[in-house]
């Protein structure tokens, strides 16, 4: 049998959500996989969904006790963490060494590069960029950060209240004009209709579920949905070249083992391009609300 | 589908999430008869030594047991989880239940509750015609439920002692049930 501190409440909840989460995950990615899903504002909603929802079903009360498990639950996954593997290891142990791989993988990756930006200091971007930048509507007081290395960077940080705009030298030496313009551009629609808000949002409950790999997949996708969505509204009836040409330029600076970073970065190019083009309305909003209360339904009698 | 279908695709989702149901259904169904010690229970077994096989440990029961109890075997339950439980029920004339839990939490017990004299770590009570007696045993939780009269509560207490299949233990004599059949 799995422990018993498995059903205290804490580690049952964080049990829940991720269950409930990889179940939600299979579901929604078969269903796209299904609908040949594009790029857009159903599949961004789709991944917020599973964010968040795994959140709420697995906060109902009163399902850990053994008669719900055995009499009502439509599944009990002690049942399968309890399966033996090999010399005393059962799916439990290999569940919480998934469990403590991701957190030690969330700080490395996630919560150390954010902590390393914010903290970042530089010295002044040239005045043409920065009255570039500064001239984009809402960034009046955005701050313009030169960082001293080659590497191709262009990225923001900071608040709604003082954005900040951090370039390298690399890219400056690296981009023309109108490829930093763009960039730039792409930037500042991350600042656009409560993008910056729902991202960041969204990372605050990813971090909930930093033991998750369910949850870090999602936050990725939903990242680089973004990045498409600020593509495209940073080329909204201009050439979309310039920008091409630049994340072509950072696809060549990034290094080849980085595999994950270089994929988004093709894919972001095909959406440009138009091999693959973006579809904001392949599902009505009812659908995916019913979609979502069917799940709320469900969910909760996995335990 | 057509762009004017308010719920298009739907279907989709649904024909998806009931696959997977079909699927975790099988799993929870399956899975126990393939490794069957992966089910928590609560199990109906036969016999003490069949109860002590699946929990690990002896079964806690009393030598004392008036008559009045009846002269069938108790049935006897077994869960495995979260914490290993043994349950042991006698119904005749009178009722008594005893519930032996291997950790956990103390059982709950009203604030009236009082310690039963002369017996150790023990909290007693009444509740209706039911006296209820909580003791504390080691490692293990007891609970004992009966509508026996109060005085009967410590001799049951003072004579609790682990099953033993071939000692002269307290438990030998009327506990296991007839061969099925």
């Amino acid at each position: 049998m799995i422990p018993a501190a498995w059903y205290a409440p804490l580690p049952s909840f964080l049990w829940q959500v991720a269950l409930h989460s990889a179940i939600a995950g299979v579901v929604l990615y078969g269903w796209a996989r299904r609908l040949r899903l594009r790029s857009g504002r159903s599949k961004r909603h789709l991944l917020a969904l599973l964010l968040v929802l795994p959140l709420l079903t697995a906060a109902i009360p009163g399902r850990t006790s053994l008669e719900f498990r055995e009499r009502r639950a439509w599944l009990d996954s002690g049942r399968l963490l309890a399966i033996p593997l090999v010399a005393g290891v059962r799916v439990s142990h290999v569940v919480l060494l998934v469990g403590l791989t991701m957190v030690a993988l969330t700080l490395w990756q996630e919560v150390l590069p954010a902590l390393r930006r914010s903290g970042a200091r530089g010295d002044n971007a040239p005045e043409p960029l920065a009255r570039l930048a500064r001239g984009l509507p809402g960034w009046e007081r955005c701050a313009v950060t030169l960082r001293r290395a080659d590497a191709l960077l262009l990225a923001t940080g900071g608040w709604p209240w003082r954005p900040r705009v951090i370039v390298s030298r690399g890219a400056l030496a690296r981009l023309s004009d109108d490829e930093l313009a763009m960039a730039l551009r792409h930037e500042h629609a991350h600042w656009q209709q409560g993008r910056w808000a729902r991202s960041h949002a969204l990372f605050a409950v990813r971090l909930l579920q930093c033991y998750s790999p369910v949850a870090l997949w999602t936050f990725r996708e939903y990242c680089l949905e973004v990045e498409i969505e600020c593509d495209a509204a940073a080329v909204a009836g201009r050439d979309a070249r310039p920008l091409t040409r630049a994340l072509l330029a950072v696809y060549e600076s990034t290094d080849r083992r980085d595999v994950a970073a270089r994929a988004a970065l093709r894919r972001r190019a095909d959406v440009l391009l138009g091999d693959d083009r973006l579809d904001d309305d392949a599902l009505p909003v009812a659908t995916i609300a019913t979609a979502a209360a069917t799940l709320v339904a469900i969910l909760p009698w996995l335990v | 589908m057509s762009p004017s279908r308010p719920l298009r695709g739907l279907a989709g989702f649904l024909l998806v999430a009931g696959g997977v149901l079909v699927a975790l259904r099988v799993l929870h169904v399956g899975v126990p008869l393939i490794f069957p010690g992966t089910r928590p229970g609560p199990f109906s077994v036969a016999s003490l030594e069949e109860a002590r096989g699946r929990l690990g440990f002896a079964p806690l029961v009393p030598a004392y047991r008036p008559a009045t109890l009846g002269a069938g075997p108790p049935s006897l339950t077994v869960t495995l989880g979260p914490h290993p439980t043994f349950l042991a029920v006698w119904r005749g004339a009178h009722s008594l239940s005893l519930t032996q839990r291997r950790g956990g939490p103390a059982p709950s017990h009203p604030p009236t509750s009082q310690a039963l004299g002369g017996v150790a770590d023990s909290r007693w009570w009444r509740e209706g015609p039911a006296n209820h007696l909580v003791l504390r045993r080691g490692e293990f939780w007891v609970t004992v439920v009966t509508d026996l009269p109060a005085r009967d509560l410590r001799r049951i207490a003072d004579t609790l002692g682990p099953y033993s299949a071939g000692g002269p233990g307290p438990a030998r004599a009327g506990l296991r049930a007839p061969p099925s059949g």
